[in-house]
């Protein structure tokens, strides 16, 4: 009986206590309509061994990113992650605890989640931080909500530029209300256009949701962008790439009221998207308007320094249908991974993971300008990915594909206006060798 | 005291002149316990009685404020934002919320006097 | 000792050198980035590997965990975690895989999900699953949001949702984020839904109910059938809130209870881990009719190839980036596999059997919200305690803290005064609840003779009871004293 405990004979005991002389009879006051007659038709339980055999036969069908030589980004990166750090998330402590409501009994993660927390404002240059959401769209998401509960308008103006799946998210969380989604154009820059978003302002606009390094990889004008909506009592919401804050301007310092992004890029593996948690921080000023948990740092009877989960009324176990969102278990696990990861790279760490993934990227964009079949479609003002262009694209891709190398994202199933493009990023891990070799391949294909 | 009335929803108002002074009773700020938050209107927005005009929230429950009559808002006890924890040590005094100026008197007759409110929360406990 | 804050630990010059350097040319970022644009300084600690690792392995110490101690917290299901599930899901072969893939590289990946859908549907009885949801609340906004798609595409103008009284938090907050109105119903003294009150509730301008069953209180709503009949009379859908299906598993089914909409918190009852609070999985299902309504992408075969479907005709759309939080269901699919049908039965039987010893042996100390039998777990009102002796659920809870155990749920569900809500789980043996049960019964002699060892608790933790007014009066978010 894999994981039971009582024997036969403490469950004869047991239901002694109870006063009935059978398991089923615990069940005796269902419906009889109700019940399954007889097991449910599914196969009969495996032992471990058989249960791994199983498994792994099913993960070996799987070819990963080790089979290939990629280039694929698109708000998920393979970053380095160093050993210590799965070696402390997988701290039974850790991921076989719940939520952590009582403080005294969950002193770590507690203060694990504050320590993430001011990691998360050093970055950003913000005041406050929650201790998590579900993933970088979500978290998009629930910023614009925020927003609309701030300004109480109707309006939402989103760059076409952002992740077209933190868009598709966004939409769907909107559904429930009658407010207006306006996507702003990009430029043939692949910048936000600035005159049509000074079209597209009026009274009723609650937010201006950016992303920068945005989907194409460009770094936005913040500023010049935060002056035209200065005054109009628009927040502007930023998705951002946590490790380019290692060499960007602070959020906070270029006009950004909500700053949020996908946290995988801070030491969880890619898992097929699957590994994520959405980071958010804005200013003192919203702090009641968060969603989700917050740690906050009190003392204890003995006047002892102590975490504890903080302005809990903003939530949904108290405040119910006028809580700030209905969010509950958020991504702890993942975040804590990301504060671990933050301690471990360090300042000098970060600023090389950034600096090297930078500048890999723009030496993968020289070799490309070298060879005139390759377009190189937006300017290079980018910081670890940037579009290109070649004819009949499919096919280079899937040449380049059965030589092992995965040349990046198409990006026409997003963007039809973008016929013939991909995305390709460049991340600290990749080598001088694997962009020769892509280059080297690309030609031989191409010509 | 004759010049203070009462809501069922335990906020009380005491007037003075053509002005109301309103706070909320002894016996909500103990079922609350600690105070941890108040907020509340702006100075000119005009209440309405029984409307919505505040939330008051301790750690574990948030409540909506009620105003006992109609006015317009003349003064906020803005010193709870820092000091919460007086509307738990002195419910009617130093604790006190708004002051309004009271639109119409006659509606008075809608509140429950001392007795009446305290046979209320007898029967609440 | 007390485990500084990890930026109180810098030390200038200190650093690691994971990052390899690549062999070209390294320009700053100003040879690339408007220097506008660019930062001054980041503000980042200087720290060494090891003190890290002892930094976190010393955090973590401070905790209770399932691997450590009874937990037995009321909703949230605290089973043991299985070990060879971890190994699993982080196979090189699964962890390794980017979301942009092809589908012919994550065969395997595309397989284990057909696989696990294809187990949850017969486990429901619901026609199909989406995995994106990544916790019970997320799963609730999913489902609720078809709720609200199903209706609109009829053009049905349905703007309430039913809510017992004794539900989660989360599911009046979904129904608000969903745009609909909240209607409680009440529930009877032993706290199951009031037939009457809701069939008074239940209107055409109601879009359904959300339903926990067993509910709250760990009780079996008996008259299911009727909540069905007087919803679907009215053409309203049932959601079930599976946060609670451990005391089900292979007794029945959502679908013949009648639920339309189906979210499991795969965290809870299907053994994955809670991580310190996520990340879980709240996969979505749904019966035949609403199948068109789910999340893209859904999993599919064809001629043995296995591929992301995006053809749904009345997809909500996403509802979050990617796939779902697939580490997290490749342990559920381990879960089942290692269980079978006889497992999971066993599952059910022995976490009702493990509750309702609990709720005999404790009925005499402790007052129980109702007299019905409980299902996966109890719930008991301190309310006479506190009346009596002036301890609390908190002050109680804390107590457990000095025998090793984790407390229960408190304050929860709000239909009972200072309730504590035990959920012992499949996994505990009747030695430790007879322990648990030792415990309580002295803690309530405790409560009787001296009151003050229950307020002044927890003792033994390095932490004493923490002042959460003080946080929340002078929200003290980061690290202040740090940087800037």
């Amino acid at each position: 009986m894999p994981y039971i405990l009582n024997t036969p004979s403490q469950i004869k005991e047991m239901l002694e206590v109870v006063g009935l002389h059978s398991l089923e009879e615990l069940f005796s006051h269902l419906p009889p309509s109700v019940r399954i007659k007889g097991h449910l038709s599914l196969p009969s339980g495996l032992s471990e061994e058989e249960l791994i055999r199983v498994v792994k036969r099913l993960a070996k069908k799987n070819k990963s990113l080790s089979n290939f030589n990629s280039f694929l980004g698109g708000g998920i990166y393979p970053h380095y992650i160093p050993s210590p750090l799965n070696h402390l998330i997988g701290r039974a402590e850790f991921y076989t605890a719940y939520t952590p409501y009582q403080a005294e009994a969950s002193q770590g993660i507690l203060q694990a989640i504050f320590e993430y927390q001011t990691y998360i404002c050093l970055l950003t240059g913000m005041e406050v931080s929650n201790a998590s959401l579900y993933d970088g769209a979500t978290s998009l998401a629930e910023a614009v909500l925020m927003s609309l509960r701030i300004k109480k308008r109707s309006k939402v103006l989103v760059c076409e530029s952002i992740h077209p799946e933190y868009r598709a998210t966004l939409r769907t969380y909107l559904k429930g209300f009658d407010f207006l989604v306006e996507e702003i154009k990009f430029n043939r820059y692949g910048f936000l256009d600035l005159d049509i978003l000074k079209e597209k302002i009026d009274d009723e606009v609650a937010c201006l949701c950016i992303q920068s390094p945005n989907f194409f990889g460009l770094i936005e004008d913040l500023e010049s962008i935060s002056e035209v909506v200065k005054g109009k009592e628009i927040l502007v919401i930023l998705v951002t790439n946590p490790v380019s804050l290692a060499i960007l301007k602070e959020p906070a310092k270029l006009g950004v009221d909500i700053v949020c992004g996908e946290g995988q890029i801070l030491g969880r593996a890619c898992a097929w998207g699957g590994e994520t948690f959405g980071w958010l921080a804005t200013k003192r000023d919203y702090l009641r308007q968060l969603p989700g948990r917050i740690v906050g740092k009190t003392i204890d009877r003995e006047g002892k320094e102590s975490f504890c989960l903080t302005l809990q009324t903003r939530e949904q176990h108290i405040r119910r249908e006028k809580a700030t969102s209905n969010i509950c278990s958020i991504h702890s696990l993942n975040a804590i991974a990301g504060a671990i990861y933050l301690s471990l790279l360090g300042k000098e760490g970060l600023k090389k993971v950034a600096l090297y993934s930078l500048n890999l990227a723009h030496y993968f964009y020289q070799c490309l300008q070298d060879i005139k079949e390759i377009k190189l479609v937006f300017p290079s003002s980018f910081f670890n990915e940037f579009v290109w262009q070649v004819n009949d694209s499919y096919q280079v891709w899937e040449a380049l594909y059965r030589k092992n190398i995965i040349p990046g994202l198409i990006l026409e199933k997003f963007y039809p206006q973008l016929k013939d493009c991909i995305l390709s990023s460049c991340t600290e891990i990749k080598t001088k060798e694997e962009i020769d070799d892509f280059v080297r391949c690309l030609k031989e294909v191409i010509r | 005291m004759a010049d203070r009335f009462f809501t069922k929803t335990h906020e009380w108002v005491r007037l003075e002149d053509d002005s109301a002074f309103i706070g909320i009773t002894d016996y909500a700020q103990k079922e609350l316990g600690d105070i941890v938050f108040v907020e509340l209107p702006s100075v000119g927005e005009k209440l309405t009685q029984f409307s919505r005009f505040g939330t008051i929230e301790s750690t574990k429950a948030a409540s909506e404020l009620y105003s006992p009559l109609s006015g317009e808002v003349t003064e906020v006890n803005n010193d709870l934002v820092n000091h919460p924890e007086w509307v738990n040590q002195d419910p009617y005094g130093k604790g006190w919320m708004v002051k309004i100026k009271v639109d119409n008197r006659d509606e008075i007759a809608n509140l429950l006097d001392e007795a009446t409110y305290k046979n209320l929360i007898e029967k609440e406990a | 000792m007390k485990e500084k804050i990890i930026f109180q630990k810098s030390q200038k010059g200190r650093f690691t050198d994971y990052v390899t350097n690549p062999q070209i040319s390294i320009f700053p970022p100003s040879h690339f980035i408007p220097q506008k644009l660019l930062r001054e300084d980041l503000n980042l600690p200087s720290l060494g590997e090891g003190e890290v690792v002892r930094h976190y392995t010393n955090l973590s110490r401070l905790n209770y965990c399932v691997d450590t101690n009874f937990y037995p917290l009321g909703s949230c299901t605290m089973k043991y975690n299985p070990k060879v599930n971890e190994d699993l899901a982080n196979l090189e072969e699964f962890l390794h895989i980017h979301p942009y893939q092809k589908e012919e590289d994550i065969q395997g990946t595309l397989e284990l999900l057909y696989n696990l859908e294809k187990l949850l549907c017969e486990i429901t009885g619901m026609e199909r699953f989406s995995f994106q949801p990544s916790a019970g609340a997320h799963g609730e906004l999913t489902g609720m949001l078809i709720v609200k798609a199903f209706h609109s595409l009829k053009r049905e103008k349905r703007f309430k949702v039913i809510i017992p009284d004794s539900s989660h938090g989360t599911n009046p907050a979904t129904a608000s984020m969903c745009g609909y109105q909240v209607v409680v119903v009440e529930s009877t003294k032993e706290g199951l839904v009031d037939i009457d009150k809701l069939r008074k509730l239940m209107d055409s301008s109601t879009a359904g109910i959300m339903l926990t069953c067993p509910n709250t209180l760990g009780i079996f709503e008996e008259k299911i059938l009727d909540i069905r009949e007087i919803v679907h009379r009215q053409g309203g859908l049932l959601y079930y809130d599976g946060a609670n299906f451990n005391a089900l598993l292979g007794i029945t089914k959502p679908s013949l209870m009648g639920f339309d909409i189906v979210h499991l918190n795969l965290h809870k009852t299907f053994s994955t881990p809670h991580g310190s609070g996520g990340p879980g999985a709240g996969a979505v299902g749904v019966r035949k009719d609403l199948v068109p309504f789910l999340p893209v992408p859904l999993v599919d075969k064809k001629n043995d190839y296995y591929y992301l479907n995006y053809d749904l005709k009345h997809s909500i759309g996403k509802v979050r980036s990617f796939y779902g939080n697939f580490p997290v269901l490749v342990k559920t699919y381990a879960y089942l596999l290692r269980l079978g049908k006889e497992g999971l039965v066993r599952v059910a039987h022995n976490s009702v059997l493990n509750a309702n010893y609990i709720r005999e042996k404790l009925r005499d100390n402790y007052q129980l919200a109702s007299s019905k039998r409980c299902m996966h777990e109890v719930v008991f009102s301190c309310k006479d305690k506190k009346e009596e002796y002036g301890v609390t659920a908190l002050d109680l809870a804390k107590r457990l803290l000095d025998y090793g155990i984790h407390p229960p749920t408190m304050y929860f569900p709000l239909v009972v005064k200072e309730a504590l809500m035990i959920e012992p789980t499949e996994t505990e043996s009747k030695e430790t609840l007879d322990y648990f049960i030792e415990v309580m019964k002295r803690i309530d002699q405790e409560a009787k003779t001296k009151p003050s060892v229950l307020k002044d608790a927890p003792h033994t933790t390095f932490t004493k009871r923490v002042d959460e007014v003080s946080a929340a009066r002078n929200p003290v978010l980061k690290w202040e004293e740090y940087g800037e």
